[in-house]
């Protein structure tokens, strides 16, 4: 099946939601015009990252009528777009939706927000436990948000779910500027094909520009396919809507010729798994 | 001595990004800034001008009357060169004035009470036409705390802030800044003869490598001394960085209501953007 794919590489406008609503609208609208299929946001897209004290104002529940406007465009196109969740539970999250058809189909929680050095997550926000691959029309989806891509463990519950994408939404300060190409940049990359080539699955990564408090955000969004090369990719620093088309068949075609899924025994991964907690809790 | 090199490239594109949404996004179009002739405020002055436009810089020159010759010319060179509006705006009167009749000699206080001339003037000069103060300090004195505080150290944004002084040499050979300012040995220009790594104890590269290795690489006072470098220049440079974190951070304040300044009123700086 042939799926196009945008990638939102927007700047968020720091806690400014309706700012941010009409970017999203707008961008959407332009991707319904190329017929594309799904569009992707960043992490916190509608809000902008370094939010702190403000995380409670720009706080909203999924079904709160400010996302009326995405969901009616969400007739046409699926959308994934990242906000701060004001939970049932009366928490906020970092969370990411899945739009189709008009409805809600996913909700997810950013399991490892983190909380070091310039990082002060957990200060503001809490954190999610469940990850789960969710139906939609081009296949199975699993969304993870930013840090949780350094978490091979989640890529591999989307892969033991059986996902054919992983959509992984950012806000990833930039740090490192030696080489060639920004070091974080590298790190993202080598994760990635790391999933893609294992997991044999697609990674559509999509991470913001733009600059909150002076960590600035890169950008260079991209899908990398099973096969191992990048699909497609957006230049750094600049925000820029980019398309692609990739083909669900290669998810196929590579698990044929090197069929790692079908000898992953998931029943040793939990007997191991329980073990091993076991032994670590006494 | 650790390589301290960067990809220029990048590092230029990156800041001249951050200076202009970080101007326009907190509601200016300029930036003011202190052009000395040395090497950081020519660099900003490079990095502002390529994310504002020439029009949207205006520089001021602020001599003393022991500021060399040298520096006001170089200064007033590199405004020309930028095609930035400028200004000189000497300040021997104003201080002379306040040292005479207080009958100041000491040199550190001279020091920053000229450092905090320039300052008063620099966000006047903001206020009037309407712009934010770029610092031009950059990591190596800023960790040191070689600077003065609510002096030079004062501004609404520190574009090489995180770049040692090897590496702003680095930034400004990229951008072909004028070979006479790269060459020039590093001087706060306070006194006549005066010199950055004279007053520090060591080189700039050797500084910036001790630096690299504790606050970069989380490396021991040991290690670094058992990598080989001097032990004397490391601790000073150790008791330094310390010794200046009050300039660092912001005053403290006894903690009485539910919400306070700098613990638990924690609203970003880009609030506005």
């Amino acid at each position: 099946m042939r799926v196009k794919i945008s990638l939102g590489q927007i700047n968020p406008a720091l806690g400014d939601l309706q700012r941010n609503l009409g970017k999203h609208v707008e961008f959407t609208e332009k991707a319904i015009n190329d017929k594309v299929d799904l569009i992707v946001f960043p992490e916190l897209s509608m809000t902008g990252y370094s939010l702190k004290d403000l995380t409670e104002k720009v706080a909203l529940s999924l079904n709160d009528p400010f996302f009326k406007p995405l969901l009616s465009k969400s007739k046409y196109i699926d959308i994934v777009f990242g906000f701060v969740e004001k939970g049932e539970d009366k928490n906020t999250y970092n969370s990411a939706a899945y739009l189709s058809q008009g409805k809600i189909v996913h909700l997810y929680r950013k399991i490892y927000p983190p909380n070091h050095g310039m990082f002060e997550e957990l200060r503001f926000i809490g954190s999610g436990d469940k990850i789960k691959a969710f139906n939609t029309k081009f296949g199975k989806v699993s969304m993870l948000i930013c840090r949780d891509l350094f978490h091979p463990s989640l890529a591999f519950l989307s892969f033991a779910d059986n996902a054919d994408f992983v959509l992984a939404i950012s806000s990833m300060p930039l740090r490192g500027l030696k080489g060639q190409r920004p070091a974080i940049q590298e790190m993202v990359d080598i994760a990635c094909l790391s999933y893609v080539n294992f997991y044999q699955l697609f990674v559509v990564y999509v991470n913001r520009v733009g600059f909150d408090d002076g960590l600035g955000f890169y950008g260079g969004s991209f899908i990398m396919s099973p096969l191992g090369n990048k699909n497609i990719e957006a230049p750094i620093f600049e925000e820029v809507l980019v398309s692609g088309e990739v083909d669900t068949e290669d998810i196929f075609k590579k698990r044929q010729t090197f069929p790692l899924s079908r000898e992953e025994d998931l029943r040793v991964v939990y007997d191991n798994l329980k073990r091993i907690l076991e032994e670590r809790n006494g | 001595m650790v390589d301290l090199d960067l990809n220029y490239e990048l590092v230029a594109t990156f800041i001249v990004n951050f200076i202009h949404e970080n101007v326009l996004s907190n509601g200016f179009k300029k930036v003011v800034l202190g052009v000395s002739g040395g090497i950081d405020s020519a660099t900003v002055l490079d990095l502002a001008v390529k994310a504002l436009g020439k029009e949207n810089v205006y520089g001021l020159i602020m001599p003393y009357k022991l500021s060399s010759r040298e520096s006001i010319d170089d200064a007033v060179m590199l405004s020309q060169l930028y095609g930035t509006s400028y200004e000189k705006i000497p300040i021997t009167d104003v201080a002379d004035a306040y040292f005479s009749k207080l009958k100041i000699t000491d040199k550190m206080r001279i020091g920053n009470f000229l450092s905090r001339i320039r300052m008063a003037i620099l966000f006047d000069k903001a206020r009037e036409v309407d712009a934010i103060v770029a610092g031009t300090s950059n990591k190596s004195e800023l960790m040191l705390g070689y600077s003065t505080w609510y002096g030079d150290m004062a501004a609404g944004m520190y574009p090489i802030g995180d770049l040692y002084k090897t590496q702003v040499f680095g930034l400004g050979k990229y951008l072909r800044l004028p070979q006479k300012i790269v060459d020039k040995k590093p001087t706060a220009d306070l006194w006549p003869g005066q010199t950055d790594e004279d007053e520090l104890g060591a080189p700039y590269c050797v500084l910036d490598s001790i630096m690299f290795l504790l606050l970069d690489e989380r490396k021991t006072e040991e290690e670094i001394i058992q990598l080989g470098y001097d032990e004397s220049i490391v601790k000073n440079a150790v008791k330094r960085i310390y010794g200046t974190q009050f300039k660092r951070t912001l005053p403290p304040t006894p903690k009485i209501s539910s919400r306070t300044l700098g613990s638990d009123f924690q609203y970003p700086h880009d609030i506005m953007k």
